[in-house]
């Protein structure tokens, strides 16, 4: 790569002699007019705005197709030229629609901002409408080509770039057009990247409303995925790595950011899904169960020596009182930043909830274990059956105390007489029991109250521990609950009392049964919170069992004792907010996961994990930097066509037959085949892509970063 | 977080912001200006020039205004519910604005009117020479330019987020929030606020005017015009002013498309309500705002304008009975066409074709005997005179020939006016009517200087408003700085 010098404008400049005319200027900071020159783009030297002049050369030449040479003298000023690229803005409005208003890329135009420069907004030759509906028939994106000034810039990133083809060129009635290689974009097996609305530079085509929220920065927005998991994992390239057939990789990548990839792959509640842009096409991506298939098929491990690496010792100590997701997750990190971090769990295992608060054939215990050791293999010590009373004097022998106990103590209804009886346990109670191999009086029939998630989770458990099980609930069809977990547990064999509310638990010293009634409709009072209902008259009964189970939530089982400032429903609050928090009514020391938010999932207790560590990484005397970068990423901008692309159905994983899978703990599903987990991954729309093409610059753009007009 | 200074910082920068930039800047003042979108000039940028009065280009033309021509009809106009004291400062400062941008090498194609009966206040700026359309976007860069000159910092897609105030009152900076999410703290001594009112925030709209949109309003929106500054100013202690919208009527969803549709349907022939009946002189239809009243006032906002084929077939031959710059086409060859497309897209209900007068108000929803009875007495009048609203005789063409053709009219908004409260030298006042020190507003954000509706027989207002305003309160800013 050689250097030539050349005069643009007067000022003296030295350029690569790859690099055209255009470029050298726009490098230093002398803006020349494009519209179609694109830098991820061919020159195309057609739309003539950046047309100058050069001395000693005739006419004027196009600067984005002419390459730098020694010696060159260039005028951008020239009047020719400056002519030429009036009347070319002029043409432009030939067909354009004269009024801006109610285009909603007002004040985002490059029509209008390179207009404005120019100093042409249009004169009163014959106007030339193109006479094009709107169209919003295809999903995603819609097209209102009576804007389209003919750039290309779509029609060519379609091909060049993407090598799709799914627009083109054509005359339509006599003059040219660009549109769609068929019926539509789906016929045309669009790859729905959004390539051709990012350099679209009128309103000409666009993303619909909706598909992108507004509220977040433009590059994070455009990967919906990534913007709506809580511990933001990069998506698409984890996606891309098992379509690649890389599973290390995948993993790898998901360990930026979690360090529990499989228990996420078994039981994350993937908000990851509610944001893919795919659903706007079919159904979304099937995210965490590929996420899974990665954890169960990765062979090297090559990111662990990475991994496991941490940065030159503090000399400070850490405390974290509970080895759950968050606790563990915030470890993980502190010990990276250098801390020495001791993790103490009241239980026999870490783990928390992953372990002993879901049941087995969700999130086998081993699985669980295999993560939490590569948590210890970095340096973090784990001290199981200690529990902590009080978290204030903990901290006399620490620098900082995080306190991640979650949410470890299950609600009973107190107020339903007769749960005071020896056989009525909370949701809890029962799970830890089976997970950690304590005796529990279940007796024949179980009867669980409540129709959320962990009521079909207490029912799987039950069923599998051979008992005969009813789930009583207030909302029809336990609406509460995901329909899957739900379906999953009936189909086992639960029975399900949906609109039913219950009146007492029926027992002479022992349980015997659940009283209950039929209801049509029931509420929350806003005020008092207190069930207001509407009974079925004469309709109460008793369902025969011997013990009752409260799925009715979980609280922290937190008190005064604890040594930190509580609130009345046993929350460690932080007094300058008053809300829980991050930081605690005691200086040093910090609270984070289900402690704070109530019982949430288990993403958001990891990214909760991740805060946590940032802030007492600072606190401690660090940089609160935790992001890590495990392996490099490429990513293919050609992607090419795939025919039939946009109606490729989500893959779903086979479940073992009912009767089968009760008879045991193991999961319930053995997940995504190889060719599922491709074929799954292939149809990822990659909306990451998008933000590798270079965003629009206006004009005013080089000159507020300090180059000269 | 990014911390910086300035004397004085501007939010938003149309042609308000922009003119105050250059006087702050011009008075050697550090100015910082936030700008959301990536281009500046606001809605500027799609108008065509400021009002100006007693200019040399009114000279040349030897047009008769003065100011005090002017603001006597302006009052007159407004009934005397708007500040006096804003008006004539405005009016009195117009002239030699309109020379201060021609020093910063904005030329104007002279000064005209927009349509017969208004007054040649408008200095259309030249689009390469000659009357363009968008001009506004040349004379915002040109202001733009000449306060970048003078050290003015523009940051783009940077949306201003609070303006805070210290203990004493007094502003002492602004948040702001880049695109990437970054936070940018300000101190600052004085701000102008100028972002354009809420002309795109339906919910704003309905809040403060309790208009709603797609029923009593359908908009022509300029992306963007949110209603922030109004919202960020009243949190910061101003007062709030009546809001109201600067009316005038368009077919909803055809604005957009060939002009030809429009710019027919706007000729003053018939136009009736759903009653069948006729509600205006027609020859109002170009007082956007007048007509833009008078079919807000109908059944259902709806008012249709009917036409036959020997219109059309006159119009072709001998040209439009009225033209104007903004709605200006060469010729109407491609009117039948563009309304057939119109009528064959099924989200476009803005005109109805018919063979028969009867159908044609059977398929817009109209009274049938009625609108047969209006046609016939209206055609009658064609023979003699308009009795009824005293059209001039010029503009009576009879509707016999089919087919039909109506389009159906909506009013609709430019944007909104007023918002927050401001004395005549743009300093913002708090609910006690007591100046802020350091604040100014100006533009729409602050107009309220039309009273119920826009002053259109003095066109180039709303641009004229905003420029002068946006000097005084960078005057003011200046001032108060040095102090």
């Amino acid at each position: 790569m050689a250097n030539v010098n050349l005069i643009i404008d007067g000022r003296k400049i030295s350029a690569d002699e790859n690099q055209t005319v255009l470029e050298a200027a726009l490098k230093n900071g002398i803006y020349i007019p494009h519209l179609c020159y694109h830098e991820n783009l061919k020159p195309n030297g057609g739309c003539r705005l950046c047309v100058v002049k050069q001395e000693g050369v005739d006419g004027v030449i196009t600067s984005c197709s002419v390459k730098v040479k020694e010696g060159m003298v260039i005028n951008t000023k020239d009047e020719l030229a400056e002519n030429i690229r009036k009347l070319t803005c002029d043409f432009m409005f030939k067909t354009h629609p004269s009024e801006c208003s109610g285009c909603p890329k007002y004040g985002k135009c490059q029509l209008a901002s390179i207009s404005q420069y120019v100093g042409d907004t249009g004169r009163n030759l014959r106007e030339l409408k193109i006479r094009a509906a709107g169209d919003e028939t295809n999903p995603l994106m819609l097209h209102e080509m009576y804007r389209c000034i003919l750039c290309g810039r779509c029609v060519r990133v379609c091909n060049e770039l993407r090598g799709v083809g799914a627009l083109k060129f054509a005359k339509v009635d006599g003059r040219m057009r660009v549109v769609i290689d068929g019926n539509s974009l789906k016929e045309a097996d669009c790859r729905f990247c959004g390539a051709c609305v990012e350099v679209c530079p009128t309103g000409s085509i666009r993303d619909k409303v909706g598909v992108f929220r507004e509220d977040l920065p433009k590059e994070v927005a455009q990967i919906p995925c990534q913007a709506e998991c809580p511990a933001h994992i990069d998506i698409p390239a984890y996606l891309r790595a098992v379509k690649e057939g890389d599973c290390d990789k995948a993993i790898a990548i998901i360990r930026e950011k979690v360090p529990f990839p499989h228990a996420l792959g078994l039981v994350c509640n993937n908000r990851c899904e509610d944001g893919c842009k795919r659903k706007g096409l079919n159904s979304p991506v099937s995210i965490r169960n590929l996420k899974r298939y990665a954890a169960e098929h990765e062979e090297n491990k090559f990111w662990k020596e990475t991994y496991i690496k941490t940065a030159e010792r503090t000399g400070k100590k850490v405390a974290v009182i509970g080895a759950g997701a968050c606790g563990l997750t915030a470890a993980y990190y502190l010990n990276k930043k250098g801390h020495d971090v001791v993790v103490m769990e009241s239980k026999k295992i870490p783990g928390g909830h992953m372990t002993s608060g879901m049941p087995e054939y969700r999130i086998p215990t081993q699985a669980v274990l295999d993560e939490i050791k590569v948590i210890e293999e970095s340096g973090v010590r784990i001290i199981c059956n200690h529990p902590i009373s009080n978290a204030a004097e903990l901290k006399k022998d620490y620098d900082a105390v995080l306190v991640a106990i979650g949410t470890s103590v299950g609600k009973k209804l107190d107020y339903l007489p007769g749960s005071n009886l020896p056989q009525v346990y909370s949701a809890l109670e029962v799970l830890q029991a089976q997970r950690l191999g304590m005796d529990i009086e279940l007796g024949d029939t179980v009867n669980i109250i409540g129709g959320g998630n962990v009521a079909f989770d207490v029912a799987g458990t039950a069923l599998r521990m051979g008992k005969k099980v009813n789930v009583i609930c207030l909302e029809k069809d336990a609406s509460q609950a995901s329909e899957e977990e739900r379906d999953a547990a009936l189909a086992e064999g639960a029975v399900l009392y949906d609109s039913h509310s219950n009146e007492e638990i029926v027992g002479d010293g022992n349980v015997t049964g659940l009283k209950v009634h039929k209801i049509t409709n029931f509420y929350f009072d806003s005020e008092t919170r207190a069930l207001v209902e509407e009974a079925v008259p004469d309709s109460t009964y008793v369902i025969l069992c011997d013990s009752i189970v409260f799925a009715a939530g979980q609280v922290t089982g937190l008190t005064e004792t604890f040594g930190i400032e509580l609130n009345k429903f046993g929350y460690p609050i932080n007094p300058e907010t008053g809300k829980s928090g991050y930081k605690t009514s005691v200086e040093g020391i910090f609270s984070a996961g289900d402690v704070i938010t109530g019982t949430k999932f288990l993403i958001d207790a990891i990214a909760g994990g991740r805060e946590v560590a940032s802030l007492m990484d600072q606190y401690l005397g660090g940089d609160g930097a935790i992001e890590e970068t495990l392996t490099e990423r490429e990513a293919e901008p050609y992607i090419g066509k795939v025919e039939g692309f946009a109606d490729i159905e989500r893959n779903e994983m086979a479940l073992r037959e009912a009767a089968t899978r009760v008879c045991d703990f193991d999961l319930i599903s053995s997940g995504f085949t190889c060719e599922q987990a491709l074929c799954e991954s292939g149809r990822c729309l990659q909306c990451d892509l998008r933000n590798q093409i270079a965003p629009q610059k206006f004009w005013n753009d080089f000159v507020s970063e300090g180059g000269e007009q | 977080m990014k911390n910086l200074q300035a004397d004085v910082v501007i939010i938003g920068t149309g042609p308000a912001g922009l003119a105050a930039a250059v006087e702050a800047s011009e008075a050697g003042l550090k100015v910082i200006a936030f700008e959301k979108m990536n281009i500046s000039g606001g809605a500027a940028n799609m108008g065509m020039g400021p009002l100006g009065i007693g200019t040399r280009q009114q000279q040349d033309q030897m047009v008769d205004i003065d100011v005090e021509k002017a603001f006597k009809m302006f009052m007159e106009y407004t009934h005397w519910r708007v500040d006096a004291k804003m008006v004539k400062k405005y009016f009195e400062a117009s002239a030699g604005t309109i020379e201060w941008l021609e020093d910063m090498g904005v030329e104007f194609a002279g000064a005209y009117k927009y349509f017969p009966k208004s007054e040649a206040t408008w200095h259309i700026v030249a689009v390469n020479g000659g009357i363009g359309r968008n001009g506004g976007a040349i004379m915002n860069k040109a202001m733009l330019d000449k306060a970048q000159e003078n050290g003015t910092e523009v940051f783009y897609e940077t949306p201003a987020k609070e303006i805070l105030r210290d203990e004493s009152g007094k502003i002492c900076g602004v948040n702001a929030q880049d695109k990437n999410g970054e936070d940018i703290h300000v101190d600052c001594k004085a701000v102008i606020v100028a972002t354009g009112g809420a002309g795109d925030s339906p919910e704003y709209m309905k809040e403060r005017m309790g208009v709603t949109y797609g029923k009593d309003l359908f908009n022509i929106v300029v992306p963007g015009l949110k209603g922030e500054g109004i919202k960020m100013a009243m949190a910061a202690g101003a007062a709030t002013t009546e809001m109201s919208v600067e009316k005038i009527y368009i077919l909803p969803f055809s604005d957009m498309g060939v002009q030809s549709v429009p710019v027919v349907f706007m000729q003053p022939n018939l136009m009736v309500n759903i009653d069948g009946k006729r509600f205006i002189n027609e020859e109002q239809m170009q007082n956007t705002t007048f007509t833009g009243n008078a079919i807000t006032i109908q059944k259902g906002a709806i008012g249709f304008s009917i036409i036959d084929s020997s219109i059309i077939k006159t119009y072709k031959k001998k040209g439009l009975d009225v033209v104007n710059f903004v709605h200006h086409v060469s010729d109407i060859d491609d009117f039948e066409q563009a309304c057939q497309d119109i009528v064959d897209d099924p989200n476009n209900p803005d005109v109805v074709i018919a063979d028969t007068l009867e159908e044609l108000a059977e398929k817009c929803g109209i009274n049938v005997e009625n609108f047969l009875e209006t046609v016939e007495e209206y055609n009658d009048m064609c023979d003699s005179e308009d009795k009824q609203f005293y059209k001039p005789s010029k503009y009576m063409k009879p509707i016999k020939k089919g087919p039909f053709y109506a389009g159906l009219f909506r009013p609709s908004g430019y944007g909104t006016l007023g918002g927050i409260k401001i004395n005549e030298n743009c300093e913002v006042l708090d609910d006690d009517w007591n100046v802020i020190p350091g604040f100014f507003a100006a533009g729409t954000d602050t107009c309220t200087i039309y009273g119920d509706s826009y002053m259109f027989l003095l066109p180039g207002n709303t641009m004229g408003y905003c420029l002068n305003t946006g000097r005084f309160a960078g005057q003011g800013a200046a001032d108060y700085c040095e102090e």
